[in-house]
């Protein structure tokens, strides 16, 4: 599972959750992908899982690349707390993924295999996503 | 290559409101510059643009008021969801000019039945005439086994193109498939990882 090893502040504001993505929305290291439609915070066991998932269905062969990180920490009051007396613990590790970012890509197995293994990362990702492929020379 | 003709009228009008005004007539602001002549902010109509840019590296004649020159896209920002085309960058040439662009590297063929493709570059710098720029360069993998690193040297440029990368750079190569096992191994161990972390988490409340 993807967790940062050290960190500068253990407590952190939450992301915002406006606007595109600025970067990486084309599949550049694959060939297929899965591009994001919706904001959204993925945690780390979202992108364990939907790699797990990936990983079991094109069995062998391929090759699978994760392009987001979960390198902030959202934190959580215990239940039934009343309010004040600082923040709460750190709870989940997140991305912060905005539309538009390409979040997982695959390489080296047939098309109807990759958009299968793909579909059911896509079941394990807390937003609307789609498949997506390299798309040759356009500029 | 072929040229493409395109109407461009010239934008007189500048900034995000303006700018989102032509997007709505379905067409794109453009910018037009290079050889140090001044630059010219043109619209140029949507459909057309786009099926151009279908083509890599595309030669396009811009033509209108008082414009009348040969470009080659250089920039072209797209909306990441809808993929419509937002601006371009379009830089100028001439005829005979040499030019460095980045031609797409495909492959053709199987590789052998054990072996995975990594193509590590998907594009290559080159150096070529501006009029005749090559659709791209294929690399032929059948039959190249385990092991086989294809550098930017081994590429087949078609004549008269020159590279311009590092010849020394790692175009693709073929490496072993992972076995069933190892991707099992690795899958058991995220959901190990998964398990001991939920585990800590717990003892920790």
């Amino acid at each position: 599972m993807l967790i940062p090893r050290r960190v500068k502040h253990r407590k952190q504001h939450r992301p915002d959750r406006h606007g595109a993505a600025k970067g990486g929305t084309k599949v550049v290291f694959g060939e297929f992908g899965i591009q994001a439609l919706e904001h959204s915070y993925v945690t780390n066991r979202q992108i364990e899982a939907a790699r797990i998932a990936m990983t079991r269905h094109i069995r062998r062969g391929g090759k699978v690349w994760i392009n987001v990180y979960p390198d902030r920490p959202l934190t959580k009051k215990p239940a039934e707390t009343r309010m004040g007396s600082g923040k709460g613990s750190p709870e989940w590790w997140i991305a912060n993924v905005k539309p538009g970012r390409v979040m997982f890509e695959l390489s080296g197995v047939a098309e109807p295999v990759a958009r299968e293994a793909l579909r059911r990362a896509m079941h394990k990702l807390p937003m609307k996503c789609r498949f997506v492929k390299r798309e040759v020379g356009e500029a | 290559m072929s040229e493409v003709r395109l109407t461009a009228e010239v934008r007189t009008e500048f900034g995000k409101g303006a700018a989102r005004k032509i997007r709505r007539g379905d067409k794109v602001p453009a910018i037009l510059y290079g050889h140090g002549t001044e630059t010219k902010h043109l619209t140029l109509p949507g459909h057309e643009l786009m099926i151009a840019l279908r083509t890599p590296n595309v030669l396009i004649r811009v033509e209108g008021e008082g414009v009348n020159e040969l470009a080659l896209p250089k920039g072209v920002q797209r909306d990441p969801i809808k993929g419509f085309i937002e601006h371009i960058d379009l830089l100028l040439v001439k005829r005979g000019e040499k030019v460095t662009v980045e031609i797409p590297v495909t492959t053709v063929g199987d590789v052998v039945p054990d072996g995975l493709l990594d193509q590590q570059l998907v594009s290559i710098s080159v150096l070529t005439e501006a009029t005749h720029i090559p659709e791209g360069v294929e690399v032929d993998v059948t039959g190249l086994e385990i092991g086989t690193q294809v550098t930017a040297a081994d590429l087949k440029l078609p004549r008269g193109t020159e590279l311009a990368a590092d010849a020394e750079v790692l175009v693709l190569h073929i490496t072993a498939k992972p076995t069933e096992a190892a991707a099992e191994g690795e899958a058991a161990e995220g959901e190990a990882a998964a398990t001991a972390e939920s585990a800590e988490t717990e003892s920790a409340e």
